[in-house]
């Protein structure tokens, strides 16, 4: 980086050294001040819609967001005030009286997707504003498998929207209409499957107010599921994901957050959504062996171990070692690999060993 | 290539590069991941070309697209070669420092102007010129590709052209450059890494080395065989042959998955002994006499090694079904059972550090160290205090100098011809996974993709007289297959394209099993088809003509 285009900043009387081109909200989050925002991703470009993140930037007249406003040198900031308190209690209250609540005004349970909205709800004292009417339109007649959209949790910060654009490059969502009539539409409010929507739910995961909920997930709690972090089983990219389970079941997955890992919060259709196969009632439960009627039966692990390694040994003994072959799975771990190539090798005496990847 | 087979840079580097050179691969479907990252690299001003027989959405927006004729990789990638080296636009500072053997490619080359390979390729010489120009003149370019460079008899050949390009422009060693080959499943890289395969023990050590045979042997306390083993294309034909008797196949669907798929189903009839260890009955488990119930990635502990050498760590979350198994548990129990005394080990962890101990290249790594590590550790990574390698080459090859490979044109070992006059290609969609037994158990791939298709192009179409959406059949020497026809200009003229997905209508009954001679790899690519049509020629057909009558029909008299 070149000298001139590094300086220091004061945030909250403190002084922090920042980069031009970068943000309010990034030098503050680098340095732990934490600034509340809706509408902020880190994959994408500042939409300063949400209002939620304006800090008071000294010689500027109006409160200016944070996620959108570049640092300058020697720029002061003020991220927390009685002004900016203010604000909050008013744009919460806004919100709120535009958001399905409860029956005691307060905003509802959350189903499986975090709503930041409500998180932020509680850090205020709201405003008792009349109930706003707004007819944002949903999609009824989506028959998608995967996404629902729900316009009742909408605070249209467009963050669905910007991912399709900008990260998936697909364009299926927009926004779509004018005023309180504004929502997050596709063309002529089809159904997602018959747009250029490629499922990957990256929407989803955006979604700060769990507008965008996934219709397969059981509405759970995240509280009440347990994460592994673990590696796709798909094509060769490595995605990092995290299984969510309940019951000795797998309920959803998700990815990691932004930054993390090299998927940097992605997934595509595959990786999130189909994982129906791990509890499908096909799956092989019990060995099998193939009796004298010709058809395979169900059988001990000890018989079948017992049958599979004399019908091999006999194979060896008849033949030779290099009349075997062992066909290992690029689907399976290392450790399968390196055990099934032992086996091979030392066991049955052969490098008839390969695996389908022949790239 | 430059002495390991894998992605020479990362994939988070991906985004920061100047210039993406995307060959024989449709990243958009079958790596939508680090198609996002090319996404964003292409928002940020990075320049794209394309080389692709179909017109896919990344050729869409490409800045070039050169939309070349199936199998003729050789003549585009020597032909911009050629450019480069006539136009002085080659790093020759590179090339005597770090490679050899670039008189003869340089010398080669010249068969191969950009006016003749516009008349083999069918893409336009200005275009060759453009895109050699824009490769050559940009320090961080990328090249990128998969199966649609190896899948083909000379796939190897395809890799050296490739290859050369990178030695002569100097893109190896340079952060988002490189030689990237976009590794097509979870863990290809892996099994390859961990020695499943004929020629190599774990990390690339070749089982006719004495020394690395010794080491081994030692180490497992068995003498071992000195000779190269078979590869998967071989033990196919093999099992035709009859010398091939008896098969312990784990997670794979051969009769799905290999070329020419009648000829490996004549075979495994003739298999005297054949284990199958899955997780669903498969087209393959139909031959078995014993299947071994498996265990799937949710329920498991291991790793898997990705495209760009990252070793990632893969969790159990949920028990196996019924009495399935994990895999390694199943592989113990059945070597000991067998007679050799394979360890107890207590979890894949323990069996990692026992290749790890026997394979310098992956040395440092093990499951203690990735706990830690959860954007993984990339290979090389020799010791426990190495920080892993995100992109190779950095001090130049990694053994010696790396060698340009001067390289002739072969045709495809199939071309079309008056009984076959299309060229068939075959690959893989977003919303499938190749034999589909994950997929089609899923609601949205097969709503989004319900049956076997073909794309077509609007004028072979209507030479034949199909209409969009009409079921055909498909016709190559080893076999026929019905598909619904899909009409749309991504195809060229002559070729026609399918994936490779479904098991009511194997694409791999069509494709040719005759293999590249250095890997075996099947030419999935390139093959002679015919199509004929099913429904009779007349644009209202008996059965949509019967079915508008029906309910004149059907009125009570």
């Amino acid at each position: 980086m070149i000298k001139s285009n590094s300086f220091t900043v004061e945030i909250n009387g403190q002084t922090y050294s920042a980069d031009a081109g970068e943000t309010v909200y990034e030098v503050a989050q680098r340095n732990g001040v934490e600034i509340p925002t809706l509408c902020h991703d880190p994959r994408l470009d500042p939409a300063g819609a949400c209002r939620v993140c304006l800090v008071e930037v000294e010689g500027q007249r109006r409160l200016q967001p944070g996620c959108a406003w570049k640092v300058d040198a020697d720029m002061k900031i003020q991220t927390e005030s009685d002004r900016i308190s203010r604000h909050r209690q008013v744009l919460y209250s806004m919100y709120m009286s535009d958001h399905r609540t409860d029956e005691e005004g307060g905003l509802p349970e959350e189903t499986g997707n975090v709503n930041q909205l409500r998180e932020l709800c509680a850090t205020i004292d709201p405003i008792p504003l009349e109930k706003v009417e707004a007819p944002r339109a949903a999609r009824p007649g989506d028959d998608n498998p995967y996404i629902e959209f729900d316009p009742e949790l909408c605070i249209l910060c467009a963050r669905c929207t910007r991912y399709c654009d900008e990260v998936e490059a697909v364009n299926a969502i927009t926004l779509a209409e004018r005023g309180s009539e504004t929502t997050i539409a596709t063309a002529g409010q089809r159904s997602l499957i018959d747009t250029s929507c490629e499922l990957c739910g990256g929407c989803i995961d955006t979604c700060p107010t769990g507008a965008l909920i996934e219709k397969k997930a059981p509405k759970l709690m995240p509280l009440e599921t347990k994460t592994t972090r673990t590696t796709c089983n798909f094509c060769g990219v490595g995605c990092q994901m995290d299984l969510h389970t309940h019951n000795n079941r797998l309920v959803k997955i998700t990815s990691p957050a932004p930054g993390e890992t090299l998927n940097d919060g992605n997934l595509c259709v595959k990786g999130r959504f189909a994982y129906d196969f791990v509890h499908h009632e096909d799956r092989l439960t019990e060995p099998l062996i193939r009796r004298e009627d010709g058809q395979l039966h169900p059988a001990t692990w000890d018989e079948a171990i017992k049958v599979a390694s004399e019908g091999m040994n006999r194979v060896k003994a008849k033949y030779g070692s290099d009349a075997l072959g062992f066909v290992s799975s690029s689907r399976c771990t290392i450790e399968e690999n390196y055990l099934m190539q032992k086996l091979s090798r030392a066991a049955f005496g052969t490098n008839n060993i390969h695996q389908c990847a022949a790239t | 290539m430059f002495g390991a087979g894998a992605m020479t840079n990362s994939i988070p580097e991906i985004r920061d590069t100047d210039l993406m050179f995307v060959i024989g691969s449709n990243t958009t479907e079958a790596h939508p991941i680090i198609a996002m990252e090319m996404k964003r690299a292409r928002q940020a001003g990075a320049r794209l070309i394309v080389a692709d027989p179909r017109k896919i959405w990344m050729a869409e927006q490409a800045d070039l697209h050169l939309q070349l004729r199936p199998g003729t990789d050789v003549w585009l990638l020597s032909a911009m070669a050629h450019v480069i080296i006539n136009e002085n636009l080659h790093d020759q500072a590179f090339i005597d420092a770090n490679t050899e053997g670039f008189e003869a490619v340089k010398e080669r080359v010249q068969q191969y102007s950009p006016d003749e390979a516009e008349k083999i390729t069918g893409v336009p010489a200005e275009d060759i010129r453009t895109a050699a120009r824009m490769y050559a003149t940009t320090r961080k370019a990328g090249i990128y590709y998969t199966l649609g460079i190896t899948e083909h008899t000379h796939g190897t050949d395809n890799v050296y052209c490739l290859a050369n390009l990178v030695l002569m422009t100097g893109h190896l060693g340079v952060r988002s450059a490189g030689m990237n080959p976009l590794r097509g499943q979870n863990n290809v890289q892996g099994a390859n890494d961990a020695g499943a395969t004929p020629m190599y023990y774990p990390g690339y050590q070749p089982v006719t080395d004495d020394e690395v045979r010794k080491k081994f042997e030692a180490a497992w306390n068995v003498p071992l065989s000195p000779d190269d083993g078979l590869n998967l294309n071989v033990m196919m034909k093999c099992l035709a042959k009859g010398t091939l008797k008896g098969m312990y196949v784990m997670g794979e669907d051969i009769v799905i998955s290999e070329p020419n798929v009648s000829q490996v189903e004549l075979g495994l009839n003739e298999c005297e002994f054949l284990i199958c260890q899955e997780i669903f009955h498969n087209e393959t488990t139909r031959f078995a006499d014993v299947v071994f119930p498996a265990s799937c990635f949710a329920e498991k502990d291991g790793v898997f090694a990705n495209s760009d050498r990252r070793v990632q760590r893969v969790r159990k979350a949920v028990d196996p079904p019924g009495n399935a198994k994990e895999d390694w548990k199943i592989l113990i129990e059945f070597a000991q059972a067998s007679g050799y005394d394979m360890p107890d080990y207590a979890n894949p962890g323990e069996i990692f550090d026992e290749m790890a101990s026997l394979t310098p290249k992956v040395a440092g790594i093990s499951h203690q160290r990735l706990e830690e590590r959860i954007e993984g550790l990339q290979w090389p990574c020799t010791d426990s205090e190495h920080p892993g390698t995100p992109t190779l080459h950095v001090d130049g090859p990694l053994i010696g100098k790396a060698q340009f490979q001067a390289v002739d044109y072969r045709p495809s070992a199939e071309l079309p011809d008056d009984d076959f006059p299309l060229v068939l290609s075959t690959g893989r969609t977003l919303y499938h996974y190749n034999s589909a037994t994950q997929t089609r158990r899923d609601p949205g791939p097969s709503i989004k993709q319900r049956q076997n298709f073909i794309e077509i192009n609007r004028k072979n179409a209507k030479m034949l007289g199909i209409e969009h959406g009409e079921t055909v059949r498909i016709i190559s020497r080893r076999g026929a297959i019905e598909a619904e026809a899909w009409i749309t200009p991504r195809v060229r003229f002559g070729c026609i394209w399918m994936p490779m997905h479904f098991a009511e209508s194997r694409a791999n009954l069509l494709t040719n099993d005759a293999g590249d001679s250095v890997t075996g790899t099947g030419e999935y690519k390139v093959c002679a088809v015919k199509i004929e049509k099913i429904k009779p020629t007349s644009p209202v057909s008996i059965a949509s003509a019967v079915d508008q009558l029906a309910p004149v029909l059907n009125k009570p008299m």
